[in-house]
């Protein structure tokens, strides 16, 4: 293991003059399962959006696998599902396998279906679908390529217990094939039955807090 | 199958199944060309540059209504990031959003065209066939030009509303080129009548297809 899956150096961010984060260091290393905590506001969402790659800092740096340019290794998670209402939820699945250069993407549009226990719902658009499923669907969408870096915002959002159940499912499948899993969330109490380091934010510093399991 | 060809596929089959643009851009030309025909009955001034005038003005304001589109399904559920993260150059990104944006703007154009013929009382003959490269060339400009301008317009504070305040004046050499070229083709004159205006189209469209191409990747840096 010669390089973490993600390394920020001095990651500060300021919208107009209010600072939302200042100074961030942090590695996360393939294999391993980070949780950030912090109440609402705190910029987690701003830090993980900066660690996908979807904003520049002000200043500092992030790399990812060593690189700034590794978008086809990280599946992101976000609040948003980056699903298009007017397509199936195969369709999307699709979609974003094809984007990712997978090989027979319908099929494994079909696959991830399964895995999450909505085959069932192939062919309905997705703005048809509960929340609860759409959040499924989001999982299946960033988890498809088998991505090394897994970044979930607040991955358990609108899922009932069977849907958290499979998300952590989800996450130890990443974490047993050797990916870096990075999860912000309000607290810990979702994250029962995994290990993980956990960091808190706090008026935008990152500070490490424990490593942890919860029984669960 | 390419990224290219999905985004471009994904775009068809978001536009068959809402109609949302085509129908928006269709309605908007069918509106213009309504207006500027009963204006100009007043004034007695119903010629080919009158007709080849009102053709363009379709085509102008429709095209802001399929480009705004093209980028705006996008933004449904932030589907704009879930592009952006994939790997996806932005320059293939632009070039399928171009495409689904000229094959919108080419069948509102081609209503626009048969609505022009029978409000101006022209004759479905070769003229028109002869402007077909004029009509696609100025097609592709506004194309190339709008959606790069849509996305920068997706962010700023007026949102949209930016989009014709920018692409308007710049479009205007193109415009100017395309109503002179139009109306000389609809005068029955030949093809190379035309040819300065053409050459103007033609330069217009190499500028801001390559200006679009090279600059996606700003552009979209930060709009997730």
């Amino acid at each position: 293991m010669t390089q973490p899956a993600l390394a920020a150096h001095g990651v500060a961010m300021t919208f107009g003059v209010v600072p939302v984060l200042r100074n961030v260091e942090f590695e996360l290393w393939p294999g391993s399962l980070v949780a950030i905590s912090g109440v609402n506001g705190s910029g987690k969402s701003t830090l993980v959006k900066i660690f996908a790659g979807l904003l520049r800092p002000t200043s500092g740096s992030v790399a990812v696998f060593g690189t700034s340019q590794a978008r086809r290794r990280v599946g992101l998670v976000s609040h948003q599902s980056f699903l298009y209402p007017r397509l199936t939820a195969a369709e999307n699945l699709e979609f974003y396998a094809t984007l990712y250069g997978l090989g027979d993407p319908r099929e494994r549009a079909m696959r991830w279906l399964a895995r999450i226990g909505l085959e069932g719902f192939a062919d309905y658009r997705v703005r048809t679908i509960s929340r609860g499923n759409e959040q499924r669907l989001a999982l299946a969408r960033a988890l498809i390529g088998d991505p090394d870096l897994v970044i979930m915002d607040e991955p358990f959002t609108a899922l009932d217990a069977d849907g958290v159940s499979l998300a952590k499912d989800l996450i130890k499948a990443s974490l047993a094939r050797g990916a870096a899993v990075l999860i912000t969330a309000h607290g810990t109490d979702a994250l029962a039955g995994l290990d993980f380091e956990l960091y808190d934010l706090r008026a935008g510093r990152l500070e490490r807090r424990r490593v942890e399991r919860i029984a669960g | 199958m390419s990224a290219f060809a999905a985004i471009l596929r994904k775009d068809l089959r978001l536009e068959l199944r809402s109609g949302e643009s085509t129908i928006a851009m269709v309605a908007l030309s069918i509106l213009i060309l309504v207006v500027v025909v009963f204006a100009l009955s007043q004034a007695g001034a119903r010629g080919t540059e009158a007709a080849a005038g009102a053709l363009w003005i379709a085509l102008l304001f429709s095209g802001m209504v399929g480009a705004t589109r093209a980028l705006g399904a996008e933004r449904e559920n932030g589907c704009i990031a879930g592009l952006l993260i994939a790997p996806v150059d932005r320059a293939t990104l632009y070039l399928a959003k171009l495409a689904a944006a000229l094959v919108f703007m080419a069948v509102a154009e081609i209503a626009a065209v048969i609505l022009m013929v029978l409000f101006f009382n022209l004759s479905f003959d070769s003229g028109l066939l002869r402007m077909v490269p004029i009509l696609a060339l100025g097609l592709l400009g506004f194309a190339a030009l709008a959606i790069m301008l849509a996305a920068i317009a997706g962010h700023t504070r007026l949102g949209d509303l930016t989009l014709p305040m920018l692409a308007v004046p710049i479009y205007v050499p193109a415009l100017i080129a395309g109503v002179k070229a139009s109306a000389v083709l609809l005068g029955g004159a030949p093809f190379g009548a035309a040819w300065t205006w053409i050459r103007i189209l033609i330069a217009f469209d190499v500028i801001y297809t390559v200006a679009g191409y090279l600059l996606f990747e700003h552009v979209m840096a930060e709009q997730a």
